[in-house]
């Protein structure tokens, strides 16, 4: 547990900034989440530790994007290189928030922050620097994809925050990557604030590579109108937790999530969702599809939460499981909290192996049961892969790492 | 039996068939032997084990065979996964053919078809020259090459699922078609179609068999000999117009047969 | 179609069964401690063995804390002010219904439980407990004829001990939760029932459960053992005065089913709710489980539950033997400030295990109405299949509806599947009715009890009837 030792002992940060004397003071008394809330207990707890056990301290390593833009037009940006922003097009702009932007903003977040919800994000405003915080703020439309890169280096503890203000009637393609070095851990914090009118089509792709540890954190501000589309995918780590809170601040908006995670050999991937709706007319359409093979264990919670104000709620939820061996192991839990009596939510839940009878029915055509299985496979994860924001000739580069996946 | 032509060697032999489905016996010693060029009907009521029969030689793996043995082409075929059967030559259309949503109907034909050249050791097909090949077959069947762009027989009418098998039928080549209610959920003018498909497809070295209800599939393709099951049982066996007669009296005249003839 | 009589028979009286019953009783004095359960022990004449697992229980009750669920709130329980034996003064020994206190027939006879020979239902075994005891068990020759025990637990443990030695305890252990753990320190009386090999039960088996005295805790337990290939269907149903205090009920039951036996175990639970600002009521904390223990043996619950303040109980299924099945039919309603957090584990064991769950829970008032549920495939669950299904209905725009399902498995060769919703009363559907002529109130009784119909198809007649009569009873005045 080094990096709690570290922040135990307040030795983390030579010279830390108000907010990070704010967490580290929030952290110090207490400095792990609560193993019995219904957050963590499924946290496997020698891999949770194995996340904590690596030094602060060193100096990161230059990664580069694991694909080169030669041949299209993107906006990228790799958090902690410290490039100055400033795009000013006809239709569109970028600009860098201003220091003063960004401490108000997370400090105005991390005041109602508590240890059980948000230690994730609390570690992350512990441990990220200045320099490994990247605040942007985005208008206009026909912006070129914007991709944006975090990742860890070799031996050692990482935490990145990312700040995305979408102004009014904006209109965005992201792709955030988060990549995982060998023996590291990653602790990604990553804020959208969705203004009214706004559509963003947000996909993050996140993968490791041996024994890589991931603490995904992702809150999502969306105000009316707005239209928010996150697709995922979740692989090759020893242990992942992603963590989604969207936040329907005046209903009237729509969200679409759908994540993969894919686990192998002993890793651990958890995804936890909570969709609050804070007004009505709110529209959610949720699947999560997990799959466990060899020893692994994947785990889903996902939260659909409609107080009394959010009536003509539509909400759905579907979770999907495909457990591929004896040994792996899957948890889920999609839950439904309600007050308003207005609104339609429903939720489904499925744990099963690949359908026999549609695998029957190609083998009776002559593919063998390798052939059959990867097919289907690959079908259960088209209609989610479909929708990351990517474009077509580095669909090749997800297409291989799916398959070694 | 070793003096006699190749030719007339049957295609496929079942020999006193037992099956069950979770402890439940549904087949109670079937035997049929279709020849090359020979067209079998087999009839009989909702659960008498029609389908039970096709999908135990297709090699469903929810079926276990107790007793007897299926041979095609003079080899016990009981150890082989389905796919090792279809790549040899079995065919069977299937009653209701699944829908596999995401799964592009197009790749699926390509992959079969080429797991079926290879065994039959013809050069296997790449992206272009299958879909020459498939368009091709697709007017055997009066189908729109935008079926191939879906997914595998989602969102496809009754109709639509049929000319499917079909097709897939027509691409694989197969020694024995075993067609499971085939002409079921299947209009008039569809149904023509998807009989003439399989004639088309069909020479005097296939071997064909039709497990129907109705007669009006037989009025379209004639069958050299006609089947009656009942409970797990060939009841009885006689030519085409035997087909006419359970027509006219209904299945209850076949309450009648002693189950041993 | 039956409910829409029934609904039509609805009396407007609120609960009905609030009436206290003025007799005589015999209470020991407030509070738990070890002597408090050597005294219970003392006044059952019992075994030293149960005095033991008495006395083990109350070791680990009182190192246990209770149990703080996010969803239910509630004033703390003060065991110290909870009288835990109450009974009525009788004659020493009764050996026929005659010598019961009138005073005791007169109150079942009122709750339409009439138990003296004459009056008696026909086609059902009665056991009716009243506050800490059995009062009396009818059909028990009949029963006999066939081989079947059916008599108070109490007398179990006198007369069968062999087999209150062996299953006591052996589903719910007495340290499973804090509620269970302290029924076995203090349970006072309940039903046994022991169906023997081969034997179809050849009559439903009914307990009646009434508290009366409004300080008094009510800690009934039940056991019913059905041997190989025997089949038994057993129904129980609970009411209380009102009283202002909450009283505290912690029931244990548990069954267990052998090779190819089947238990059918309904319930239609009213106790007391509290009235509309949410005073008094019965804290229903109870620990049902039933244990499938033989091959393709078979658990079937189906509850209705519509009173008590606060319900918190899961009945459950522990599917060991091969190809055993389990079932849980739910209706849970609650109104104005009722709390219901119900639900069911199903732990399939063995290979090839089935389990079924459909739950309703209908919420109106300001209630607070939780499915809380567990589906759990272990590694060895082969070919294992649960289908569950979670409805919520929604009344007024101040009730809450959650569902908390849990699911797990550790096997590939297995199939989960659950499903929920939550729905309202559409008005499409209500003008569809009214325009027919059907009164507002009516209509929304019929949608209430079409909604819930997947779960009383599943009850026994009378019980079908009782439980909508009672769900239409407790949505009077919730709509409109």
């Amino acid at each position: 547990m080094q990096i709690i030792e570290e922040i135990k002992k307040n030795e983390l940060v030579k010279n830390p900034s108000e907010i990070q004397k704010i967490c580290l003071e929030k952290l110090k008394l207490n400095p792990l989440p609560n193993i019995k809330s219904e957050l963590w207990r499924h946290s496997n707890k020698s891999k949770f530790l194995s996340f904590l056990d690596y030094s602060h301290t060193k100096k990161e390593s230059k990664v580069n994007f694991p694909y080169d833009n030669a041949s299209q037009n993107v906006i990228r940006f790799t958090i902690g290189e410290n490039s100055s922003i400033n795009l000013k097009e006809e239709n569109y702009s970028i600009r860098k928030l201003k220091d003063s932007e960004i401490f108000d903003y997370i400090k105005k977040n991390i005041s109602d922050f508590d240890q059980t919800d948000h230690w994730s994000d609390l570690l992350n405003h512990c441990l990220s620097s200045k320099n490994n915080i990247l605040g942007l703020n985005i208008s206009g439309n026909k912006i070129p994809p914007i991709e944006i890169l975090s990742a860890s280096s070799y031996n050692s503890f990482n935490a990145k925050t990312l700040i995305l203000f979408f102004e009014k009637n904006c209109e965005a393609n992201l792709l955030q990557i988060n990549l995982g070095d060998k023996n590291s851990s990653l602790c990604q914090s990553t804020y959208l604030c969705l203004e009214e009118n706004t559509s963003v089509n947000h996909g993050v792709v996140s993968y490791g590579k041996n024994k890589s540890n991931l603490l995904n954190s992702l809150n999502v501000i969306q105000k009316a109108k707005s239209e928010y589309s996150l697709s995922s995918l979740h692989f090759k780590f020893n242990y992942a937790r992603f963590e989604i809170r969207i936040n329907q601040l005046d209903g009237d908006a729509e969200t679409n999530i759908k994540g993969i995670q894919i686990t192998k050999n002993e890793d651990q991937i958890a995804t936890y969702t909570k969709m609050q709706f804070n007004g009505p007319n709110g529209i959610l359409e949720q699947i999560n599809k997990s799959l466990a093979d060899d020893k692994s264990h994947s785990v889903f919670e996902g939260a659909i939460v409609v107080p009394k104000i959010a009536q003509k709620t539509d909400a759905s939820q579907l979770s999907r499981n495909l457990l591929l061996s004896k040994h792996a192991k899957i948890d889920t839990k999609p839950q439904l909290e309600i007050i308003a009596d207005d609104v339609k939510c429903k939720h489904g839940a499925t744990i099963s192996q690949l359908n026999k009878e549609e695998l029957f029915y190609m083998r009776s055509r002559g593919l063998t049961l390798e052939e059959a299985s990867k097919l289907q496979l690959s079908s259960y994860f088209q209609e989610i892969i479909s929708c990351i924001p990517v474009s077509k000739d580095r669909w090749d580069l997800l297409d291989k790492l799916l398959k070694e996946a | 039996m070793q003096s006699k032509t190749k030719e007339f060697n049957p295609i496929l032999e079942v020999n006193n068939l037992f099956a069950s489905t979770e402890n439940l016996p549904i087949l109670k010693g079937v035997s049929i032997s279709v020849k090359p060029g020979e067209i079998h009907a087999i009839m009989g009521r909702n659960g008498c084990g029609k389908s039970t029969l096709s999908k135990i030689i297709a090699g469903h793996p929810s079926y276990t065979i107790t007793k007897g043995e299926i041979k095609f082409t003079g080899q016990d075929i009981q150890s082989l996964e389905p796919e090792e059967r279809a790549q040899s030559g079995i065919f069977l259309g299937f009653q209701y053919p699944i829908e596999i949503p995401g799964v592009s109907n197009l790749e699926f034909l390509r992959v079969a078809t080429n797991a079926r050249r290879k065994f039959l050791k013809k050069e296997e097909l790449d992206t272009f020259d299958f879909e020459d090949l498939v368009k091709e077959k697709l007017d055997l069947v009066k189908m729109d090459s935008a079926f191939l762009s879906r997914s595998i027989n989602q969102g496809f009418s009754g109709g639509e699922k049929k000319r499917n098998e079909i097709l897939q039928m027509a691409l694989l080549e197969p020694k024995i078609a075993i067609l499971d209610e085939t002409d079921s959920g299947l209009d008039i003018d569809a149904l023509r179609v998807v009989a003439s498909g399989i004639k088309k497809i069909s020479n005097e070295k296939t071997g064909i068999i039709l497990i129907t209800h109705y007669q009006r599939l037989l009025d379209e393709i004639k069958p050299d000999y006609v089947h009656v099951m009942s409970d797990g049982q060939i009841i009885k066996t006689g030519e085409s117009d035997l087909a006419l007669e359970l027509e006219k009296h209904g299945y209850e005249w076949t309450d009648n047969f002693s189950k041993k003839q | 179609m039956v409910s829409e009589n029934l609904v039509k028979n609805v009396v407007t009286e609120p609960y009905k069964y609030g009436f206290v019953t003025e007799i005589e009783t015999e209470k020991i004095s407030k509070g738990i401690n070890e002597d408090t359960i050597r005294l219970i022990s003392e006044k059952k004449e019992e075994p030293e063995f149960l005095l033991n697992f008495r006395l083990n229980a109350f070791k680990k009750w009182q190192k246990m804390k209770e149990p703080c669920w996010a969803d239910l709130g509630y004033k703390e329980i003060d065991y110290q002010d909870i009288i835990y034996y109450s009974a009525p003064k009788q004659k020493e020994k009764i050996s026929s219904l005659d010598e019961v206190d009138p005073k005791l027939l007169e109150t079942f006879d009122k709750l339409g439980i009439p138990l003296t020979e004459q009056k008696k239902l026909t086609n059902v075994a009665v056991d009716a407990v009243f506050d800490s005891v059995s009062i009396a068990t009818t059909f028990r020759k009949e029963l006999a004829e066939h081989g079947v025990i059916f008599c108070s637990i109490s007398e179990a443990v006198k007369d069968h001990s062999d087999l209150i030695k062996k299953y006591l305890g052996s589903v719910v252990p007495s340290n499973d939760n804090y509620f269970a753990a302290l029924n076995s320190a203090v349970f006072s009386d309940g039903s046994f029932v022991y169906i023997p090999k081969g034997v179809k039960c050849p009559m439903d088996l009914s307990s009646y459960f009434r508290i009366n005295s409004g300080d008094s805790g009510q800690f009934e337990r039940t056991l019913i053992i059905a041997e190989e290939s025997s089949s038994v269907s057993y129904l129980e149903g609970c009411t209380a005065p009102m009283f202002d205090t909450n009283t505290l009920h912690a029931a244990v039951v548990e069954l267990i089913a052998l090779d190819d036996a089947s238990i059918k175990y309904s319930t239609v639970q009213n106790w007391y709710a509290g009235n509309e600002e949410g005073v008094g009521g019965i804290f229903n904390f109870v620990t049902k489980r039933g244990k499938c223990l033989g091959k393709r043996s078979k658990i079937s619950w189906s509850q209705v539950e519509t009173g008590s303040a606060i319900t918190w109980k899961y009945p459950s299924c522990i599917l060991l033997g091969e190809e055993s099945v389990g079932e849980f039919y739910s209706v849970a309603l609650t109104n104005n400030l009722q709390q219901a957090d119900t639900g069911t584990k199903m732990i399939h064991i063995g290979p090839k295990t089935k389990s079924t769950i459909v739950s309703k829970g209908i919420s109106a008032g300001n209630s607070v109405n939780s499915y809380r549920g567990l589906v759990k495939m272990g590694s060895k669950a082969i070919g294992s299949r649960n289908y569950s299904q979670c409805d919520s209905m929604l009344i007024g725009d101040q009730a809450a509806a959650n569902t908390f399902p849990y699911i797990q498995s550790q096997q590939p060769n297995s199939e989960i599947e659950h499903e929920a919703s939550t729905c309202r009363i559409s008005e499409d559907q209500l003008f569809y009715l009214q325009s027919r002529g059907i009164e507002f109130e009516e209509a929304v009784s019929m949608m209430v009890s079409g909604f819930c119909r997947d779960v009383f198809n599943q009850l026994p007649m009378e019980f079908a009837a009782e439980a909508d009569k009672l769900l239409a009873l407790k949505l009077e005045g919730s709509v409109g």
